[in-house]
């Protein structure tokens, strides 16, 4: 098993954390960098323990891309023709809670709203609250289209954390459970075929 | 992760009005009708681009005109990164590309775009081209580098300093050296830097020649004396000038 994250790449860190920390990103800049990170990683996080058989957990994936990069106004054909060496993920799950619930949560974590995370580049609002409202408002509902476009498993994350790692593991099981036959019964064709 | 549709539709092609976006371009960043002009100059590594740039800045300067500069790898934002891409040897080529297209993007936002709004000339040291070129020559796929490069907008004028690979070597030899990357090293082309800064300038300059026609590139042969390549440049450019839209004068 191994696990990788959204924007965790050496590479690009210098420069995401340089232009983050100015404001200076645009859309365009900011969608381009986290795909280098993202180009970085798959190369030598996520192919190499695919190709050993081991199973990649990401935490976020070129969805993210798509749904945040759509709604900060880049075109959503050419961000996801961008991503179009990505491998295709075997299961993609959205945890899906309503815009309120993540204010709720974001405020009682009391910390400082981040700058593009509350969308505050967009300049829709000087508030921070309500720009992460009305911006991450908009990312959702591009995760909603999202779904539909790539067939995202959803799990309702308003529930509590066992509840929803219930939903989950079972959604893993059955997908692995599925992907077990799909070998057993793909090995004799491979048999075959050398023959 | 998905296929790309219409390829080549999106993307980089030379059927493309100049100062128009060559494929979906950048939806909050409209630029119909903007006064400014692009003039690309393109070519390899050691043809005298920023010579040229230099010569034809002051004279387009004292004709009144406003003149901006911009070059591969120049913008605040990537310059640092991607020096320290290049001096460790974690690149590869999809990073490689993006990089650039990052550093390209962040160019066209803050220097090309407002310059062309303002009415100015832009110089460009290397255009998308270099990038296509550099790309082609490390086999990345053809239509996912044009389409990258969709949001890019077509230059009004492209001259090619074209050069053979002899006179290139000698140069570059004269100069500065052999660099890493220049020589295409991390292709693994040859052990030794000169075998491999061969190897990579030929299939380079292959690549440039591939898009020459397409893109209507004005080809000026590198060998010439640096007056006699200014002079031509400075003569179609001119004969550009008159034919187009007027272009701000200061």
């Amino acid at each position: 098993m191994f696990v990788t994250e959204w924007n965790s790449s050496a590479l690009v860190k210098a420069a995401t954390k340089a232009g983050k920390k100015k404001n200076a990103l645009t859309p365009m800049t900011f969608s381009l960098l986290h795909a280098t990170d993202f180009a970085d990683r798959l190369l030598y996080n996520i192919i190499p323990p695919l190709k050993a058989g081991m199973i990649v957990l990401a935490d976020r994936y070129a969805y993210t891309a798509f749904a945040r990069d759509t709604t900060r106004g880049v075109d959503p054909r050419w961000v996801r023709e961008l991503y179009s060496f990505a491998v295709r993920p075997d299961l993609a799950v959205y945890f899906r809670v309503p815009i309120e619930v993540s204010v709720d949560r974001l405020l009682a974590r009391r910390v400082k709203l981040k700058f593009y995370e509350a969308g505050l580049d967009m300049g829709w609002s000087t508030s921070p609250v309500e720009s992460f409202r009305m911006f991450q408002g908009r990312v959702l509902e591009e995760y909603d289209r999202l779904v539909k476009e790539f067939g995202l498993d959803v799990i309702d994350a308003s529930g509590s954390i066992t509840e929803q790692q219930r939903a989950f593991r079972k959604l893993v099981t059955k997908h692995l459970a599925g992907a077990a036959e799909e070998v057993e019964t793909e090995t004799p064709e491979t048999v075959d075929a050398a023959r | 992760m998905s296929d790309p549709t219409t390829p080549l539709e999106n993307g980089a092609q030379g059927a493309v009005t100049p100062g128009t976006y060559y494929g979906y371009g950048i939806p909050y960043l409209t630029i119909g009708g903007y006064p400014g002009k692009i003039i690309a100059i393109e070519g390899t590594d050691g043809v005298g681009r920023s010579t040229q740039i230099r010569l034809l800045r002051e004279w387009l300067e004292v004709q009144g005109y406003g003149v901006i500069e911009t070059g591969w790898t120049r913008s605040a934002l990537m310059q640092p990164t991607i020096d320290l891409a290049k001096s460790s040897n974690t690149l590869n080529k999809l990073t490689f590309a993006l990089l650039y297209a990052t550093d390209f993007a962040d160019r066209l936002e803050k220097e090309v775009i407002p310059a062309l709004k303002a009415g100015f000339i832009v110089l460009a040291d290397r255009y998308i081209f270099s990038a296509l070129a550099r790309a082609g020559v490390r086999a990345i796929d053809r239509t996912w580098t044009r389409n990258l490069y969709g949001f890019a907008i077509a230059p009004h004028l492209v001259f090619y300093l074209k050069i053979d690979e002899r006179t290139l070597i000698r140069r570059v030899l004269e100069s500065r050296g052999m660099n890493f990357w220049e020589s295409g090293m991390d292709l693994k082309l040859a052990d030794d830097i000169h075998d491999s800064f061969r190897a990579y300038q030929r299939a380079l300059l292959r690549e440039y020649n591939s898009m020459a026609d397409e893109f209507g590139f004005r080809v000026l042969d590198a060998k010439r004396k640096i007056d006699a390549i200014q002079d031509e440049l400075r003569r179609q450019i001119a004969e550009f000038l008159a034919e187009s839209e007027p272009v701000t004068r200061i």
